[in-house]
């Protein structure tokens, strides 16, 4: 059993959980819908909870949750809807063309993200944005640490080559 | 090491993910070999540009209806807390102690209503039907009750002071319609619940937290008033105090 309850333990990772299921989904509304049934979820299996670490039983059952709902049906990896740019957090000791720039290409970066399987998507947002050891990926994706580290290897590839051919100004689809 | 070893375990390098002796082959390989130098300030870079991508964050409807969800207790505080009293009321068998059970019983009854409170602003976020009337203007929600209850519930705009009324709706009580008035503080609504008082003594607001939830509860002019929100404490205080002045 963990120490402290639901609410202490795990409702601090709700923007986490919802960051991974939104990059998952690629939708807001699935994301929600994610993220409200596997907190139902983590509620249930709470007493489950052996170590420390919520933030990663959260994304295991997230991603569950997940795979139960969309995975199966074929709907995990439809076309990625784009939507507008969210509210960006640039350097503020830039001028403001450098850091228009500086926006585009982290635009362009989300977009190159939603654009790939999501095999790799989802090991690049556990490990760059949730910074997540190999081994905790490997746990929350159900798979051999190898597995992890040749997605992240090829989903790094890929966002390289992506970003090398496209030029700096049209980052639009 | 040559370029091709260093090419299969490059990324663990990059994530601190090798062994301290791999780790220092690698490091002796790219000292004379600028080309996997290069690799890798590539992919610290994408990494660089990666982590500034913004966080997608929960929106707050999400938030109520995860808290709502949240397990009740095992065994009720308040059945403890009846049990002893009719315990007390037994060993003395006197007037004092049907005061306290009587006090008790009034006191249990609040809290049920707040725990309906809480429940219908839940269900008001999540099923998104916060408003049967949508008006920021007090002169078109305080009318549109009128034909709706056998009471007429104070609409008051408190925009001035950062809390404008964003519309209201009917809901129901115990079998009772009760009036609904929803304000606003930033992106977190306010639900003022208004209906004829059972006992209309003045009271000054008493406050509770229940499941996350500010609730506060007052009496005043022969209407009992609930407000409910997960704004913190003070601001939902700053906010009381100019409705019940």
């Amino acid at each position: 059993m963990p120490r402290g309850g639901f609410e202490e333990v795990v409702l601090p990772h709700l923007d986490a959980a919802f960051n991974y299921a939104r990059w998952l989904t690629r939708s807001d509304a699935d994301a929600e819908d994610v993220v409200q049934d596997a907190a139902v979820r983590a509620l249930r299996f709470f007493s489950s909870l052996r170590n420390d670490d919520a933030r990663a039983w959260l994304f295991t059952i997230v991603r569950n949750t997940w795979y139960a709902r969309f995975a199966k049906v074929g709907r995990a990896d439809q076309p990625a809807v784009f939507d507008d740019m969210k509210d960006d957090r640039p350097d503020e000791q830039l001028d403001p063309e450098a850091l228009a720039i500086q926006q585009q290409a982290v635009e362009r970066m989300r977009r190159a993200i939603e654009g790939l399987p999501v095999d790799f998507r989802e090991v690049i947002i556990l490990r760059e944005l949730e910074g997540l050891s190999y081994k905790e990926i490997a746990a929350v994706i159900r798979a051999p640490i190898g597995t992890v580290m040749s997605r992240l290897a090829r989903g790094r590839e890929r966002l390289l080559a992506i970003l090398e051919c496209e030029p700096a100004s049209g980052g639009a689809r | 090491m040559n370029c091709s070893d260093v090419g299969r375990v490059i990324d663990a390098y990059g994530d601190g993910e090798l062994e301290a002796a791999e780790a220092a082959g690698v490091r002796a390989h790219l000292e004379s070999c600028p080309i996997c130098r290069q690799r890798v300030a590539d992919r610290e870079s994408l990494a660089r540009l990666i982590r500034r991508i913004p966080y997608y964050q929960a929106p707050d409807r999400l938030r109520v209806a995860v808290a709502a969800a949240r397990r009740p207790a095992r065994i009720s505080p308040r059945v403890l807390a009846w049990a002893a009293t009719v315990a007390l009321a037994v060993s003395l068998g006197s007037a004092t102690a049907i005061r306290v059970v009587e006090a008790r019983r009034r006191a249990d009854a609040t809290a049920a209503v707040a725990q309906e409170v809480v429940a219908s602003h839940v269900r008001a976020l999540m099923g998104a039907h916060l408003f049967d009337v949508r008006s920021t203007d007090q002169h078109t929600v305080k009318p549109w009750f009128l034909d709706k209850l056998n009471f007429s519930p104070p609409v008051d705009d408190l925009a001035p002071i950062g809390f404008p009324l964003v519309g209201g709706r009917l809901d129901y009580f115990a079998g009772r319609p009760v009036a609904a008035l929803v304000y606003q503080r930033r992106q977190h609504p306010i639900n003022v619940f208004v209906w004829p008082a059972s006992d209309t003594r003045e009271a000054p607001a008493d406050t509770r937290e229940i499941r996350g939830f500010q609730v506060q509860h007052w009496t005043r002019g022969g209407m009992a008033f609930w407000a409910v929100s997960d704004l913190n404490r003070t601001e939902l205080d700053q906010f009381v105090r100019a409705l019940a002045p």
